[in-house]
């Protein structure tokens, strides 16, 4: 069989890429040896957003007093895994039949199986040789298996989250990145002892030190541990942790570890860097016909860079002009509560010797914050000192991620803090702290 | 009710204009075609007429100072007329009375009718004139643009729907940096340069020039034709001519000599309209003259010159470049050529590779006249060869055409009572 294009992996690099190759007309094939939808539907950003949402909803209802709601009793609220779960496949399920859907709509062939690519046009599954202009491989990451001697039986996979029938008591995280934020706080949330141990420089590469601190103590108050080592060793009962003379026991260990690529098998060398995939500007590796996308290249872990890259490879590998911008995209930690950042960190400013101000704004001054109960939070602006451009913002509040959509329109326009402070933002929301930091940067801060 | 007066489009691709000197002051009444100001442009210096009669109650901008086409120039109080500005009878009737004073004057638009006050005539003039003026660019690059003195208009955008970007200024600048970087950092002495602003009339040059290069496949020919009759010719009426103050030079000859072969090879007075798709062919024959003036070059133009007479054609030209050294040349003499003649023998060059007044499709160099040996029915005799270079754009033009239309004006020109006869 012959197509204009194959592309390997259906998460959401691999799956835009199909549905932007239908659109343009070209024969198009999608292989995927597990789910459609790739890690990001099926087990990654989705369903732990999900769960973490059902997490929060149960913390909220513990609350319900304070709201003025009686008859619900704390003490006898009880956080039901298997439903919580049942819920998230559900999400799960619909939007994954709608990429079906669409990856149908624009006429994708959908060939389930492993590839494997035999030369710069063909790939076989399943035993069939399918041959195509243009390889695409869109075959993601997935945590680094631990390097550390545990028994294999206490050990959790986040690939194996949602077949838990239970969750036992005391849970040990083990990773850094946002992933390994988030399972921490989804399990406290509902009332796990968790200890969150990782092994690296930075808690969140590329996050801003102040955000770092305030996630690790924002973890501590809410009764997370969080220990920065460079000794791990395994326990010798197996189900613990030495690190530092100290003994850390544990029921499972749930692995969080920063992500391998997950590179499929190849007769013809395809050429990595630091386990990824290299690629050139235009996402093509060293051989031409064959491009790499989303996570397996190692630019970005970002799902919604995945998808641009996606867009950008067919375009390209079609001769239809662009460029890919593969870095200035949000950072968003579905975090308790949620952390956002785009632009540049204090330190980048710092190295790159930019004369920069920042302004803050306190969520506990918003008004519209406070009468949902979210008050904890702040918004920074990062903004150059002479001409006023926004060069980073960052957000904590429950709702961040998406109101950093905000800031990075704000960005894209070249916008300066006169801009910000100039756009009148509607009252009571909590999108007013934009206002209050840009009027703040120009030395007029109204409420504060 | 008060009129503004904007600095009209006075067409040829001028875009900015200095006042040399102002004619009226505030309070003055004018009557329409009133000389309000002698406005020196980059091709010109030309009187701006008042195209409303009324009372002037301001005046803008200072003597030495640019206006930029658009820009308020005066304000004229119209008498009789009620401040209505709402009621679109009137201002399309003002509108029309003021049309068409100078060649393809433009006359500002409704928003120029306001009330005949001035409170809200700032703001009501910068909304008129922001959609007009404001490039599309980010607020930092508008920022930067004004703190580094770029000219944001000039800069070409990179982002979307050509937005202009702050990296667009910064790149922008540095270009402009990158060329004044000899004449402010390496100078050792204080006289080993000069620095002059540019002229418009410069700027004008170096814009069509670049036009030019840029759009037009240049392809030059050259030859030499030797010219004994035209000689005798013009050595026998230039005292004729002179008796009449008309001094006669070999340029009318030329002149009518590719007038003539411009109506038989039609795609050399021809220009071409790729945004529609066509050749554009003109059936009348304007050819201008590049005139070499202190400042720089002007090209008027001696219209229709297949129907003039050689007398006609010298005392055109005698009075043409009288008004080029003078700076007395109107838009309207430097319009609508079709084809061009640049003669640089008078100053004592052979050849050259003209470059074409775009978008004329080409360009004809006259040399000068030298005594040559040159052979005539197998002998070698002096004789006086003027050289011919010519310039034409490829994309319309072939080879084999400007070599045959070449050889047709040489054929004139060897035999000048051809002339007559064709």
């Amino acid at each position: 069989m012959k197509y204009d294009v194959i592309i390997i992996g259906s998460g959401p690099a691999g799956y835009i890429a199909a549905v932007r190759a239908g659109q343009i007309g070209l024969k198009t094939a999608i292989i995927e040896k597990k789910d459609i939808g790739g890690m990001c539907l099926n087990w990654g950003c989705v369903p732990i957003k999900s769960l973490i949402e059902s997490a929060k909803f149960y913390n909220k209802i513990k609350k319900a007093h304070d709201f003025g709601i009686k008859g619900i009793d704390p003490k006898v609220l009880e956080f039901d895994w298997l439903e919580s779960q049942k819920r998230a496949s559900g999400i799960v399920k619909k939007l994954t039949k709608g990429i079906e859907k669409l990856l149908k709509k624009n006429k994708v062939a959908i060939i389930k199986g492993e590839a494997k690519i035999t030369s710069k046009n063909s790939v076989t599954v399943n035993n069939r040789n399918l041959e195509a202009d243009k390889i695409i491989i869109a075959t993601g990451s997935k945590p680094a298996p631990l390097k550390h001697q545990f028994n294999k039986k206490f050990i959790i996979e986040l690939e194996e989250l949602n077949k838990l029938k239970e969750i036992p008591k005391k849970l040990a995280v083990y990773g850094h990145g946002p992933v390994a934020i988030e399972i921490a706080q989804l399990f406290r949330l509902i009332d796990k002892d968790v200890t969150l141990f990782y092994e690296a420089d930075d808690l969140v590469p590329g996050l801003d030190k102040f955000l770092t601190s305030y996630i690790i103590s924002s973890m501590e108050k809410q009764g997370i541990q969080v220990i920065k080592t460079n000794s791990i060793k395994p326990g010798t009962k197996n189900n613990s942790i030495d690190v530092n003379k100290k003994t850390f026991k544990f029921d499972k260990l749930i692995n969080c570890s920063w992500r391998n690529a997950v590179i499929p098998d190849s007769k013809k060398e395809i050429k990595t860097e630091k386990g990824f995939i290299k690629t050139n500007l235009f996402l093509q590796t060293n051989i031409p016909s064959i491009y790499a996308i989303g996570d397996v290249n190692g630019e970005s872990f970002l799902a919604h860079s995945a998808s641009a890259q996606g867009f950008f490879a067919i375009n390209h590998s079609e001769g239809i002009k662009g460029e890919i911008q593969l870095h200035n995209y949000p950072m968003n930690i579905y975090s308790n509560p949620e952390v956002a950042q785009i632009g540049k960190t204090e330190q980048q400013l710092k190295d790159l010797e930019i004369d920069y101000m920042v302004t803050s704004y306190p969520l506990s001054l918003n008004s519209k914050a406070l009468a949902e109960g979210n008050e904890e939070g702040f918004i920074r602006i990062l903004s150059e000192k002479k001409l006023g451009e926004v060069l980073g913002v960052q957000i904590v509040s429950h709702n961040a991620t998406d109101m950093i959509a905000e800031a990075t329109a704000f960005m894209s326009v070249e916008a300066t803090v006169y801009d910000v402070a100039k756009t009148v933002h509607a009252h009571p929301t909590i999108s007013e702290v934009f206002m209050e930091a840009g009027h703040d940067a120009i030395g007029q801060a109204l409420h504060k | 009710m008060r009129y503004i007066f904007k600095f009209p489009d006075i067409g040829e691709g001028i875009d900015e204009g200095t006042i040399a000197e102002w004619y009226i002051e505030k309070g003055q009444t004018v009557q329409v075609g009133d000389a309000l100001c002698k406005m020196e442009t980059d091709k010109v210096v030309t009187d701006i007429p008042s195209p409303k009669n009324g009372t002037i109650s301001a005046r803008y901008g200072k003597i030495g100072e640019t206006i930029n086409v658009g820009d308020p120039l005066v304000e004229i109080e119209i008498e009789g007329t009620e401040a209505d500005a709402g009621n679109e009878q009137q201002t399309e009737a003002v509108e029309e009375e003021g049309a068409g004073v100078v060649g393809t004057l433009e006359i500002a638009g409704n928003n120029a009718f306001l009330p005949a006050s001035d409170e809200g005539f700032d703001e009501k003039e910068e909304e008129d004139k922001k959609p007009k003026k404001k490039a599309l660019a980010t607020p930092v690059a508008r920022a930067m643009a004004k703190e580094l003195g770029v000219d944001i208009s000039k800069v070409t955008g990179t982002g979307p729907a050509n937005r202009v970007m702050k990296e667009d200024i910064q790149n922008h600048f540095n270009q402009s940096g990158k060329s004044k970087t000899p004449s402010n950092s390496n100078i050792s002495g204080e006289n080993e340069v000069e620095i002059e602003p540019l002229s418009q009339l410069r700027k004008s040059i170096a814009r069509n020039m670049v036009q030019s290069k840029q759009n037009a496949a240049h392809m030059s020919v050259f030859d030499e034709i030797e010219i004994e009759e035209l000689i005798r010719i013009r050595t026998k009426y230039k005292e004729r001519f002179a008796e009449q103050n008309v001094k006669l030079s070999y340029l009318p000859f030329v002149l009518k000599a590719t007038a003539m072969a411009l109506r038989k090879f039609k795609a050399l007075n021809s220009e071409m309209d790729l945004e529609n798709n066509q050749m554009i062919y003109k059936k009348y024959y304007n050819i201008g003259i590049a005139v070499d003036t202190p400042d720089g070059l002007v090209v008027p133009v001696i219209r229709n010159v297949d129907k003039k007479t050689i007398f006609e054609l010298a005392s055109e030209i005698n009075e043409m470049a009288h008004k080029a050294r003078n700076k007395e040349i109107s838009l309207d003499d430097m319009k609508d050529g079709t084809f061009t003649i640049t003669s640089f023998g008078s100053i004592g060059g052979m050849f050259a590779v003209p470059v074409i007044n775009y978008p004329q499709a080409g360009i004809l160099g006259i040399g000068r006249i030298v005594q040559k040996p040159v052979v005539k029915n197998n002998q070698i005799v002096p004789g006086n060869v003027l050289p011919l270079s010519m310039s034409v754009d490829h994309r319309i033009v072939d080879g084999g055409e400007v070599t045959r239309f070449l050889n047709q004006i040489m054929e004139y020109l060897s035999d000048p009572v051809s002339l007559i006869i064709d």
